[in-house]
């Protein structure tokens, strides 16, 4: 698909050149056309940035953090108070971390809107699905790592969700807690789970996805992708556009800007931290992070239905939707991608998204249940 | 062969029906001669002579009892014989069975001891009205000759209470005080009752409940300290029941609204004091001037011990815990409460017997809570006066700066910074600036400035915390205008470099 090549340069480049033979990789990778209609809004590449954002600063961040419910506290006191520029590190981890699930979720609405999850890119969908649910995977576990009151209830509740699931709602309560109750083996493993084994799932996920979208280039959202022995449609004449470095450069702008409100919000709004976690003071609201808030709503509001209890019935669905979200290009069989032909999938999915936003609004506004009464 | 079975059914019912009615009849006797031998009841009704609160139920008036008449012996005949045996629990009780049958008030006074704390261990009607429970033939089990009280007067029931409750051996089992009965006879009530036969006066069961005798630490128990108040007031409260004592019927309404009542009545704090705290129970005794500081030291352990250090508290008739707080209507203590808006006009004869200079305190001067400040008795012109401005001006300077504090350590987490260390340093202000507030108790100027200028260290130290932070905050907010307007620049750099890409991919 490579259009252009560079030429290879002189001196230092080109005695490199010679030795790594870079160069044609770089075009293989950066010489490919993206269709003129092609609308990304950067949403894929801002999220793929918050990422890298959150690499750098979280691997800063764990030159001082220390997992152990004795020190972890003071340890992130000690980031935030005393290390320098340990407060913007900190607070930018924070806030991009929520940018990446605000993102990321944009980005699987614009995809779902243009259609452009159909044939052939039914596996960078379901590639991005799972990148998805790590992410939430990540927000979860590094949720817990300060050790704050909010940070232990938070987690108490969040991983309470789970208990819900039918059958293994428990086994997988203690899985994911190391026991009954949060504790140090709780801390350990979502430690554990954030540095390492999330990290390296997103990693090879990432790669997947990329490498495939590099495969296929970017989708054109205005017409359907031929099928095998499919003619183009004739007189309709593609145009192109380079992706690098026009597109390329278009990306760091988003980046930039980003970053720029990176800092505002670090600055304006640094990470807080709350009194140190204490498993015999229940503060008097409790709630998960705001990701979370529709699961947790939906537990509340969902009614019994026939065998299934409200409580079963509650984690399901969300359970069935998950399911439905890396499966949607099999089960959509629509091959059209124009808006207009597929109102009934546009239809569902905005009645999908506003009862999220129903919900996590619900569930921000009503004060939680302690705890122990729940 | 089925006539014949009518038949036996039916001359079964109807013995039954007899029986009944004649156990209902000799019983209505019983209590015909009851009431007939005894004053008119402070309690009539289905809970029995000795039941309900006396305010609830038509006041007692003093008369005759079923042991004799009323003297300054009945305190002798009230009190448990010194061996007597306790009663033992009973297996069958035939009592239960029959006036469960009778039905009306006698099943719901049946049902109501069942349901009791004596039900549920066992102590049945025969261990407080005497007779054979034994015995299902009602000349029997109600025989006097077995024993049979009928309905205890209320003379008789503090006696019939006490013979059980003061019984070291029998209470042990259930872990409770066995000296009510002795407290009682020192009490107003008992004296008045024992000695003065005042029947209007409270009794165990006026209290406690008569058959629905409930454990004093269940929440629906009259005795439950959230429900004392309103149990008090129900005979103390009542104007016309207590008209004859001479004493106020106002105190629930005003203790309603005081730091104690709030925190019981509005906040369900169990550790506030109810009347029971400051006037006893069974021992209830309005505390006197003299005794009112050990009475309040019982809770206010420290301040106690501050104010034995006083001046007020080496003078004979000297201020009291009254004397600035009040009593019923205590309320939270402040720097405003120092002094009148306007001084009062008092002289020396205010204060003092002019004739030998010696301390005279008139409570009437105390009533009203505007009234309980320093210059009601040391007059401006005082060195005494002087003194207390002193200890009002090391507390205010104290207060401010604890609020300036709060206030700036408030703005720095609101800024969104971390403000552990000015929290705990406030705290450390706070608990100086509370010891300030208590050594006012010692009446010494040193002591209360000593801590107040502790707590003014500690604020001003959390609040430099606060203030670094503050400055910090705004450091970072300057700081951030200038990277932004760095990556605006890069921005646009980026931009204009974009467009010039564009018009070379148009140009080629």
């Amino acid at each position: 698909m490579a259009t252009q090549t560079t030429a290879a340069p002189n001196g230092v480049v080109q005695w490199f050149e010679e030795r790594v033979r870079a160069t044609a990789l770089f075009n293989a990778l950066l010489h490919v056309p993206i269709p003129v209609e092609a609308k990304t809004y950067y949403l894929g590449g801002i999220t793929l940035f918050l990422f890298m954002v959150q690499v750098a600063t979280g691997t800063l961040l764990s030159l001082y953090y220390k997992p152990t419910p004795e020190a972890a506290y003071d340890s992130v006191k000690y980031i935030t108070s005393i290390v320098e520029f340990g407060w913007l590190i900190r607070s930018i981890h924070h806030w991009a971390a929520n940018g990446m699930i605000i993102f990321l979720l944009l980005h699987v609405i614009r995809i779902f809107v243009q259609g452009v999850y159909k044939y052939p890119r039914e596996l960078i969908w379901v590639f991005g699905a799972l990148l998805f649910a790590v992410t939430i995977g990540f927000g979860f576990t590094g949720y817990l790592l300060p050790w704050d009151q909010k940070a232990f209830w938070a987690t108490t509740v969040g991983t309470e969700i789970a208990a819900a699931v039918p059958f293994i709602g428990e086994s997988l309560l203690q899985l994911l807690r190391g026991g009954p109750d949060v504790t140090d083996a709780t801390l350990s493993r979502f430690f554990g789970m954030h540095v390492l084994v999330l990290p390296i799932s997103l990693a090879l996920l990432l790669a997947a996805h990329l490498t495939v979208v590099h495969q296929l280039g970017i989708a054109n959202p205005k017409r359907p992708e031929p099928r095998p022995g499919q003619l183009p449609t004739p007189g309709l004449v593609q145009r192109w556009k380079p992706f690098f470095p026009h597109y390329v450069l278009d990306e760091v702008i988003a980046w930039a800007i980003l970053l720029a409100l990176l800092v505002v919000l670090a600055s304006v709004s640094p990470a807080g931290l709350e009194d140190k976690a204490d498993a015999l003071v229940t503060p008097p609201h409790v709630k998960p992070e705001w990701y979370f808030l529709a699961v947790y709503q939906l537990l509340k509001v969902v009614p019994a239905i026939g065998p299934l209890t409200a409580r079963d019935v509650g984690i399901l669905i969300p359970m069935l939707a998950m399911v439905v979200l890396v499966t949607l290009p099999f089960l959509d069989k629509n091959p059209e991608v124009a808006k207009r032909k597929r109102p009934v999938a546009l239809i569902i999915a905005a009645i999908v998204l506003i009862g999220m936003g129903i919900l996590t609004w619900y569930g921000g506004q009503i004060p939680a249940v302690a705890v122990a009464a729940s | 062969m089925k006539r014949s079975r009518t038949r036996v059914a039916f001359l079964d019912r109807a013995f039954r029906i007899g029986v009944l009615s004649a156990c209902a009849a000799a019983l209505a006797l019983v209590v015909a001669q009851t009431v007939l031998a005894e004053s008119p009841s402070p309690s009539a009704g289905a809970s029995g002579a000795a039941s309900g609160s006396p305010a609830a139920s038509g006041k007692a008036s003093s008369g005759p009892t079923l042991s004799g008449s009323p003297s300054a012996s009945a305190l002798a005949t009230a009190t448990p014989k010194p061996g007597a045996t306790a009663p033992a629990k009973i297996d069958g009780n035939t009592c239960y069975s029959c006036h469960t049958q009778i039905g009306g008030a006698q099943h719901t006074i049946a049902d109501q001891w069942q349901a009791s704390i004596h039900g549920q261990n066992g102590i049945g009607c025969a261990d407080c009205h005497g007779g054979d429970p034994t015995s299902d033939k009602i000349t029997v089990s109600m025989d006097p000759t077995k024993g049979f009280k009928g309905v205890p007067s209320r003379q008789q029931t503090v006696g019939v209470c006490g013979t059980c409750h003061s019984d070291v051996e029998r209470m042990r089992q259930y872990q409770i005080p066995t000296d009510q009965y002795a407290k009682y006879k020192t009490s107003v009530h008992g004296q008045k009752l024992l000695l003065s036969n005042d029947t209007k006066v409270a009794i165990c069961t006026d209290c406690h409940g008569v058959h629905d005798v409930k454990k004093a630490s269940d929440p629906t128990s009259k005795v439950y300290p959230l429900n004392v108040p309103a149990l008090c007031s129900s005979c103390h409260s009542d104007q016309k029941y207590m008209d004859g004592y001479n004493i106020p019927t106002d105190q629930l309404e005003i203790y309603k609204t005081s730091v104690h009542g709030q925190a019981l009545l509005v906040n369900k704090d169990m550790r506030a004091p109810n009347c029971a705290s400051c006037h006893g129970s069974h021992d209830a005794q309005p505390p006197t001037s003299t005794t009112v500081v050990e009475v309040c030291g019982k809770c206010h352990t420290a301040t106690q011990a501050l104010y034995d250090q006083s001046r007020h508290a080496e003078l004979v008739n000297g201020p009291k815990c009254w004397t600035c707080h009040g009593t019923h209507d205590v309320v939270k203590p402040s720097e405003a409460r120092f002094f009148h808006p306007t001084p009062p006009q008092i002289d020396c004869g205010t204060c003092h017997n002019l004739a030998d200079k010696t301390l005279k305190l008139n409570a009437d001067r105390f009533q009203n809570d505007e009234d309980r400040r320093c210059d009601t008795c040391h007059h401006v012109d005082s060195l005494l006066y002087s003194q207390a401005q002193g200890i009002k001006s090391a507390l205010d300077k104290a207060s401010s700066a604890y609020d300036l504090a709060l206030t700036r350590i408030a703005a720095a987490a609101e800024a969104g910074m971390i403000v552990a260390d000015a929290d705990v340093t406030v705290t450390q202000s706070k608990t100086s600036l509370i010891q300030a507030r208590a050594a006012v108790h010692t009446t010494k100027l040193t002591e209360v400035a000593a801590k107040a200028d502790a707590a003014v260290a500690k604020a001003k130290e959390a609040q430099d915390f606060a203030d670094a932070r503050l400055a910090e905050s705004q450091n970072r907010r300057q700081a951030m205008i200038i990277v932004v307007a760095l990556i605006a620049v890069t921005i646009l750099a980026l931009v204009l470099l974009r467009r010039g890409l564009d018009h070379t991919y148009q140009a080629g």
